[in-house]
């Protein structure tokens, strides 16, 4: 028999609450691997057969004899790091385009900073990566630099829309009336209202940009192909997938956790925002000079 | 003929009259589409102009032999200048001319007729299932917002969502292939006549709808929740209409138009995700003649990959962009 239900359920598994706990959980193991993976591995051991099983090596050994386990510690950082650095760069091309465009009040520069942007959305963006790849062997800081590249001219459209509206209201007026400079105004009245959208931003983005810099390694662009990266990892052993499978699910669980451990993340801390969207409002006031009426 | 002519075939020019603001959208939207059209192949053509040096002797590459790197210059006319290069490129372009492939010397269109088989047949067979499944999803999702059912399938859609198709592929490979056995793990020995052998597709097209799957059906299911929510569903359920009736007939409708633009959205990715389950599965097609190239340096190849590509992705966004208007002309899109 079943027991009878009350119609207001529990707080129950999988709510926002518990999403958040569960995407910090899934990013929690990978990430502290990525980072503190490569303090702890010692001196590269002597190269043994490859892909043999678990027998004496934690993990087995990969296509190069080389220590699955120990690949693995090392393998996060690139990922992680380069992740970081793309969006960070991202961010800081995006900002003072968009912010620009916002606050000109010259309609021909507003649209000579946003239609190219607008015409650059249309390429695909693994596409993207692949045509500079022909042309030049990016490196680690190239394929930085290019996923930053790729996912400018959305950041900046989507900072912009924020900032119009933000530099649209009377508050802004007032501040110019009073003199304040282009700076401040930008700064300390535009910029901070557009904050939250940018938090907003930031989540989807990082979970965009993890994902192309962990393919594009995989496809291996920007990587080198012996190099100690879990997407590298995950290319080459899947010669050896059936003989010696750790080598390639152990780095491609950690890859999958970081990337749904991210977006889980992101969007619980966007569901929080936005909750903080429908209470009254609290945009920051404008700073005005002390002692002015 | 008060409207440009290119817009004649799209919807009855008398319609058009009476809705400005509509015409003036689509012929905005279309100026956009003609310009990204301009870009793509502007920067197609660009990547001869970023060559490091003498771009004859860089895409000689590993075999730097005076006779192959003369080759190449003339197959590329790289001694004319750019400008002129750039004219005569474009101009073979609209004959369907794409140049010839500087490793093989064979024709770049006959690339393309290989390789297109194979991506087309997964490329058709993920959007149709796609529409189906991602839709039932978030109808599903709907039926309760904070369910059980709810909070399973909206965690599951985001956290999907964010995995690469190359980690998601080779687990599910690990298991259905290698632990089960029960699908090939991949489409080796098959050739390109993948349809004879559905058992090899399963794989490819699982790990290539599961993104678009996820962003659709939380579309889906926050329209339906939207719909749901309205005041013309409450009128209907007042009528005693029934509950199946007004969530499929009544509410569905409304809440599939920003799902169709994300359904041309997600051809970014499944661009994209082909690449990548292509080469995960050794299927045949597209982007492994795209991935290829691009390890032999064979720019010809890559550049005519690159403009069918990028042109598809145009063409695509436009259509749906024009369909959303078409459907809910008082959502803003981007023009």
């Amino acid at each position: 028999m079943r027991p009878l239900r009350l119609r207001a359920r529990r707080p129950g598994f999988l709510d926002r609450p518990g999403r958040f706990a569960l995407g910090a959980l899934l990013l929690a193991l990978p990430l502290l691997l990525a980072l503190l993976g490569p303090l702890l591995t010692g001196p590269p051991g002597p190269r043994q057969a490859a892909f043999t099983a678990p027998a004496g090596h934690l993990l087995g050994t990969d296509f190069a004899g080389q220590d699955v386990w120990r690949q693995v510690l090392l393998g996060g950082r690139s990922v992680v790091l380069i992740a970081l650095a793309a969006t960070v760069l991202c961010y800081a091309l995006a900002l003072p385009l968009a912010f620009a465009a916002a606050l000109t009040h010259r309609t021909w520069l507003e649209e000579l900073l946003m239609r190219p942007l607008d015409v650059l959305l249309a390429v695909p963006s693994l596409l993207m990566v692949l045509l500079v790849a022909t042309v030049f062997d990016p490196g680690a800081v190239g394929l930085a630099v290019l996923v930053a590249l790729v996912n400018v001219p959305d950041a900046a459209r989507i900072v912009r829309a924020s900032a119009a509206e933000a530099a649209a209201r009377p508050a802004v007026e007032a501040l110019r009336m009073q003199g304040e400079g282009w700076c401040r105004i930008a700064l300390g009245y535009v910029a901070r209202c557009c904050l939250r959208t940018l938090a907003a931003d930031a989540g989807v983005r990082m979970t965009g940009v993890l994902y192309l810099v962990a393919t594009a390694a995989f496809l291996g662009v920007g990587v080198a192909p012996d190099a100690a990266d879990w997407a590298v990892m995950v290319d080459r052993n899947r010669t050896g997938l059936f003989v010696q499978p750790w080598a390639v699910v152990v780095p491609a669980l950690l890859i999958v956790g970081l990337s749904m451990g991210t977006n889980l993340l992101g969007d619980a801390g966007l569901a929080g925002r936005n909750r903080a969207a429908a209470r009254p409002r609290t945009t920051p006031r404008p700073r005005t000079t002390k002692g002015q009426p | 003929m008060s409207g440009p002519p290119s817009f004649a075939g799209l919807r009855p020019l008398a319609s058009l009259r009476s809705f400005p603001g509509l015409r003036s959208f689509v012929v905005r939207r279309l100026l956009l589409g003609a310009g990204q059209t301009a870009a793509v192949v502007l920067l197609v053509f660009a990547l001869t102009e970023a060559l490091p040096g003498d771009a004859a002797v860089a895409l000689a590459g590993d075999q730097p032999d005076p006779a192959r790197i003369a080759a190449i210059r003339e197959s590329m006319a790289l001694d004319r200048p750019a400008y002129e290069r750039l004219a005569h490129w474009a101009g073979a372009l609209l004959h369907g001319d794409f140049g010839r492939s500087l490793v093989t010397g064979r024709p770049v269109t006959d690339y393309l007729a290989d390789g297109l088989a194979p991506t087309l047949l997964l490329a058709a067979l993920t959007v149709t299932l796609l529409v189906p499944v991602g839709t039932g999803l978030g109808v599903l999702a709907a039926r309760r917002e904070g369910g059980r059912a709810d909070r399973l399938i909206s965690s599951l859609t985001l956290g999907v969502y964010a995995v690469p198709e190359f980690a998601f592929g080779v687990l599910l490979v690990f298991v259905f292939a290698l632990r089960l056995g029960w699908l090939p793990p991949t489409a080796v020995g098959y050739g390109a006549d993948l349809l004879a052998h559905p058992e090899a597709l399963i794989l490819p097209v699982a790990v290539l709808m599961a993104r678009p799957v996820c962003s659709i059906s939380r579309l889906v299911r926050a329209g339906m929740i939207d719909a749901l929510a309205s005041p013309y569903v409450a009128q209907a359920r007042r009528y005693g209409i029934a509950p199946a009736r007004i969530r499929y007939a009544h509410a569905l409708p409304n809440a599939v138009a920003p799902a169709t633009q994300q359904l041309a959205r997600t051809v970014d990715w499944l661009l994209g995700g082909v690449i990548v389950v292509e080469a995960l599965f050794v299927i045949p097609g597209l982007g492994t003649v795209l991935l290829d190239a691009v390890k032999a340096r064979d720019l010809p190849v890559v550049q005519g990959l690159a403009v069918v590509f990028g042109l598809v992705s145009v063409v695509l966004n436009l259509g749906a962009d024009l369909v959303v208007h078409h459907l809910a002309p008082r959502t803003g899109v981007a023009a």
